[in-house]
């Protein structure tokens, strides 16, 4: 492909903005069908419970009411939440472990009972005259005694107590070896607290059944395919009858709704089938806190083997992750956690285990980083650690042991890209890396440090899931272009971006292409929007699409020339014969000329991705006001090895969020749970997201190290922005007063507890 | 139900709904005004950011009954005729929207800073979106959006 890029890598106005910027884009929240009803549920009020009888009566007989949705009258179908359920790969089995409603509870906020009324209030008014009689069960809420033999198991579990699904395992080269040759081990074990993806528009689905028993649901999905073949398999549907598609927009993803979005769509699904009527159901924000995939806590501990010079020998890591009380991404999560944990650094000897746990709290499932952010929090803290130890620089001990392209790793496809090095030196010069422990008088109460962490990221979600895209591209009849692509754009600016690489390879301008997105009517399978994948992979398959479009083109212009099709060139539309200038003609006329003869030309893109390695390194700049504990990034600066940037400015917006994100996860967003199991950070008000007063500084810098897999040379980049940014925070605070975290978030209470500890 | 009469993007509306319905209840459901969102309900997030009488307001804490008279602008209101206002065009072309959510929103909060003010400091900038969470961008761009727009603003004297 040629490097002179007239669409790539330019910031073209993005196709959605204007519509979003005026307030006429459509979200499912704003959807409204004629006969509509609205939907609400009834949540356990205990961790653990047997509903031993419920009484829906007076609730059907309040005026308004048109269904009641319990486990006696719905589907009683195992299914997991998660997109993972349509795509483990074989012998690998997927865990289904949760119905619409069940007869157990498992959590605070499992779903009891779901009303469809005629308002909202009057199903609110009518969740209040549902009768449930539970039974209380024993209960557990930490990972480590959930495994132990007298804890209550959750579900039935083939790898361990309370284990889902299997026991991650990776090893390459001999780690006990590894160890005998190290002149210093290490071992640590670091905590990990509850994020919730908190993104604003909160889990909603709409669901409307016709006359002959199609379905149509409109919903928050990020993977609208996948959810379509969740709720077939859950309703007992040919895939062919269900429609599930985006109403285009999103507010926001991050992972919460890979899958289906929680439990809206059965439940919106269930309620329609049952009323004869169209059902929105939105959860509201308490909902969505408590009742709605977090990001995984738990557990993570790093054994390194270490030269005197600095050279790692042997890696070990270990991974208890807390499941909550439903499987939902918790067998692959810790696989990435483990994976990625050791293919950042070349270590000849590495060694992981890990696996998730069942307990009686909110399910865990995909967040942003998934994994990856817990893991290089340990990894990272500690290689600062060893630095310290051996008396070296944290960046020359990171040079010393980058992994490097050509080098082995424990990941099934090469290493061929790399800009992490230039990551570092550029990331270095504009935090000052100098500056570094020379910033604080002895009598300073607000003390400065800076640090650093470095990570790496996945393009796409093999080999811990399958994973392919297809795509169309059809040549209209005056030259413009029709993309079809399943995948949604919950933000992340994928619309503009693979319609960029569509006009790129079809020589048209970025007006003239069009873009289908988000249905799974109108569009081939495509997994949807996760695992850092839309550009990539999604893009992979829009290339190839455009490629056959194109080379369909130009064997018709070629006749219609009179020159051979590999001669032949396009530029603006235009198609040339790169050897004989007069001899060209437009993609339009070509187009219409067909056309008059019966022919269209379709592209068919139909790819299975390889999989890249994006780079990182994270500098954070941090004051730590010693009489309060209060931690303040005053700078962070990010440079990521992006591959190639279609469009800069949609790749810095990915960067940025994720450190606002990152910087959250590293100070101050938690959830935590009373004796009860009761969460108690449940709404913006008591879990802190950073708002616009609380983020320094953002300079992201752009590293392109084309991959040779990628589309254009192009890495994932939606996830990498928070890999390792709590690492280089928690960095930054031991460089300014000299303590180490094990535990995040660094909150003024725990970082002030620690100062007068070591007081 | 009662009817409550008001100025909504220029325009004198009467509208006729419980007297326990917010504005934002209003907007939505009575008037088919989608563009401003809800986040909580609880006026935590700003996602339902709208002007009333020059100020920024949550409208899922307002009823509807308490604005008779009020001059009430929402995001519908912010361009004309389809054409992008200064503040709507700065957030397009800086890389500001992202998901979109919480756009119509901090869109009403920039306006209603560079209503009462035409030069704001970053400072002032930052603390006029303190109450509109953003979870896509960072708030990085949109910081700088606003800014464009008011030097923008000053530029054409307006």
């Amino acid at each position: 492909m040629k490097k002179d890029y007239t669409v790539v890598g330019k910031n073209i106005r993005k196709l959605d903005a204007i519509e979003k910027a005026m307030g006429a884009a459509t979200f499912t929240t704003d959807i409204k069908l004629p006969g509509m009803l609205y939907g609400k549920v009834l949540r356990s009020p205990y961790p653990h419970a047997r509903i031993v009888k419920i009484d829906t009566s007076k609730a059907e007989a309040l005026p308004g009411v048109k269904a009641v949705a319990t486990y006696l009258n719905t589907p009683r179908v195992k299914f997991n939440t998660s997109a993972t359920s349509t795509f483990t790969i074989p012998p690998l089995q997927p865990v289904e472990d949760q119905y619409v409603f069940d007869s157990v509870v498992r959590y605070v906020g499992d779903e009891v009972a779901a009303v469809a009324a005629t308002s909202k209030k009057v199903a609110e008014e009518a969740l209040e005259l549902i009768e449930v009689e539970y039974e209380l069960l024993p209960t557990v809420f930490d990972p480590l005694a959930a495994m132990k033999e007298e804890a209550p198991s959750l579900h039935h579990c083939e790898a361990g107590k309370n284990v889902p699904g299997e026991k991650i395992h990776i090893e390459m080269g001999d780690i006990e070896l590894g160890f005998a040759e190290a002149d210093y081990v290490f071992e640590h074990t670091f905590k990990l607290p509850v994020q919730k993806q908190a993104q604003m528009e909160t889990q909603a689905a709409v669901a409307q059944v016709s006359v002959d028993g199609k379905v149509t649901v409109w919903s928050t999905t990020q993977t609208p395919h996948p959810s379509r073949r969740i709720l077939a398999t859950i309703f007992g549907l040919p895939y062919s009858k269900v429609r599930v598609l985006n109403p285009p927009y999103i507010g926001g993803g991050f992972g919460v709704r890979i899958g289906l979005s929680a439990k809206a769509e059965p439940i919106a699904l269930a309620l329609a089938m049952l009323a004869k009527q169209p059902v929105k159901v939105v959860y509201d924000r308490k909902e969505d806190f408590i009742a709605s995939d977090t990001r995984h806590s738990g557990y993570v501990t790093v054994k390194t083997g270490v030269k005197k010079d600095g050279t790692f020998t042997a890696r070990k890591i270990m991974g208890i992750l807390n499941s909550g009380a439903y499987c939902s991404w918790s067998a692959e999560t810790p696989g990435v956690l483990g994976a990625m944990g050791l293919s950042i650094y070349y270590c000849p000897n590495q060694m992981y285990d890990g696996h998730s746990v069942y307990t009686n709290t909110t399910p865990a499932g995909a967040m942003r980083g998934f994994g990856n952010p817990q893991g290089m929090f340990a990894v990272d803290s500690q290689v600062d650690i060893i630095a310290e130890e051996l008396g070296m620089d944290p960046m020359e001990i990171r040079r010393k042991n980058i992994m490097r392209p050509g080098l082995p790793w424990v990941l099934p496809y090469p290493c061929q890209s790399s800009g992490l090095e230039e990551c570092m030196d550029l990331g270095a010069k504009a935090i000052v890396w100098d500056q570094r422990g020379k910033q604080n008088q002895d009598s300073d109460t607000i003390r400065r440090g800076i640090g650093m962490a470095i990570g790496t990221h996945v393009s796409n979600a093999w080999p811990f899931c399958g994973d392919y895209s297809n795509a169309y591209v059809t040549v209209q009849q005056d030259g413009s272009i029709q993309v079809a692509s399943g995948v949604p754009d919950m933000g992340t600016g994928t619309i503009t971006t693979l319609s960029q690489m569509a006009a790129e390879v079809m020589g048209i301008a970025f007006g003239q292409v069009g873009i289908t997105f988000a249905d799974t009517e109108s569009t081939p399978f495509e997994i949807g929007s996760h695992a850092s994948r839309t550009c990539y992979a999604s893009g992979t398959a829009v290339v190839a699409a455009a490629q056959d479009a194109r080379k369909q083109v130009f064997e018709y212009a070629a006749n219609m020339l009179e020159v051979t099709p590999g001669e032949l060139d396009i530029e603006n539309g235009i198609i040339y014969s790169t050897l004989t200038q007069e001899k060209n003609i437009s993609l339009g006329q070509v187009a219409m000329e067909a056309h008059l003869r019966g022919q269209q030309f379709i592209g068919v893109g139909r790819i299975i991705p390889q999989n890249a390695p994006p780079y990182l390194a994270h500098f954070a700049e941090v004051e730590v006001d010693t009489e309060t504990g209060k931690v303040r990034v005053t700078k962070m600066v990010a440079a990521h090895d992006v591959g190639k940037a279609i469009h800069p400015l949609i790749v810095e917006g990915q960067l940025e969020g994720g450190l606002a994100m990152g910087i959250g996860y590293a100070l101050s967003e938690e959830i935590k749970y009373d004796d009860r199991g009761r969460q108690l950070n449940n709404g913006f008000h008591k879990y802190m997201l950073p708002t616009a007063m609380d983020i320094p500084e953002l300079e992201a810098i752009i590293v392109e190290a084309e991959d040779p897999t990628g589309p254009f040379g192009a890495k994932g980049v939606g996830e990498t922005g928070l890999v390792a940014t709590a690492a280089a925070i928690a960095n930054a605070v031991y460089d300014a007063i000299g303590i180490r975290f094990f535990e995040i978030p660094l909150t003024e209470e725990r970082v002030y507890r620690a100062l007068k500890e070591r007081k | 139900m009662a009817v409550y009469t008001f100025t909504l993007n220029g325009k004198q509306t009467s509208v006729e709904v419980p007297s326990d319905t917010t504005l934002l209840e209003t907007l939505r459901e009575a008037l088919g005004l989608t563009g401003t969102k809800e986040g909580c309900g609880k006026g935590e997030c700003g996602a339902c950011t709208v002007i009333v009488n020059g100020k920024a307001a949550n409208a899922c804490l307002i009823m509807t009954s308490q604005l008779a008279g009020a001059d009430i602008r929402t995001i519908e209101g912010l361009g004309s005729d389809g054409v992008l206002d200064s503040l709507q065009t700065a957030f397009v072309e800086t890389g500001a929207v992202q998901c979109g959510y919480c756009t119509p929103g901090m869109l009403m909060s920039a306006r209603a800073l560079l209503l009462k003010k035409s030069s704001p400091s970053t400072e002032e900038i930052r603390e006029s979106i303190a109450g509109n969470l953003c979870r896509c961008t960072g708030y990085a761009k949109i910081v700088e959006a606003i800014r464009k727009a008011a030097v923008s603003a000053r530029e054409r004297g307006v």
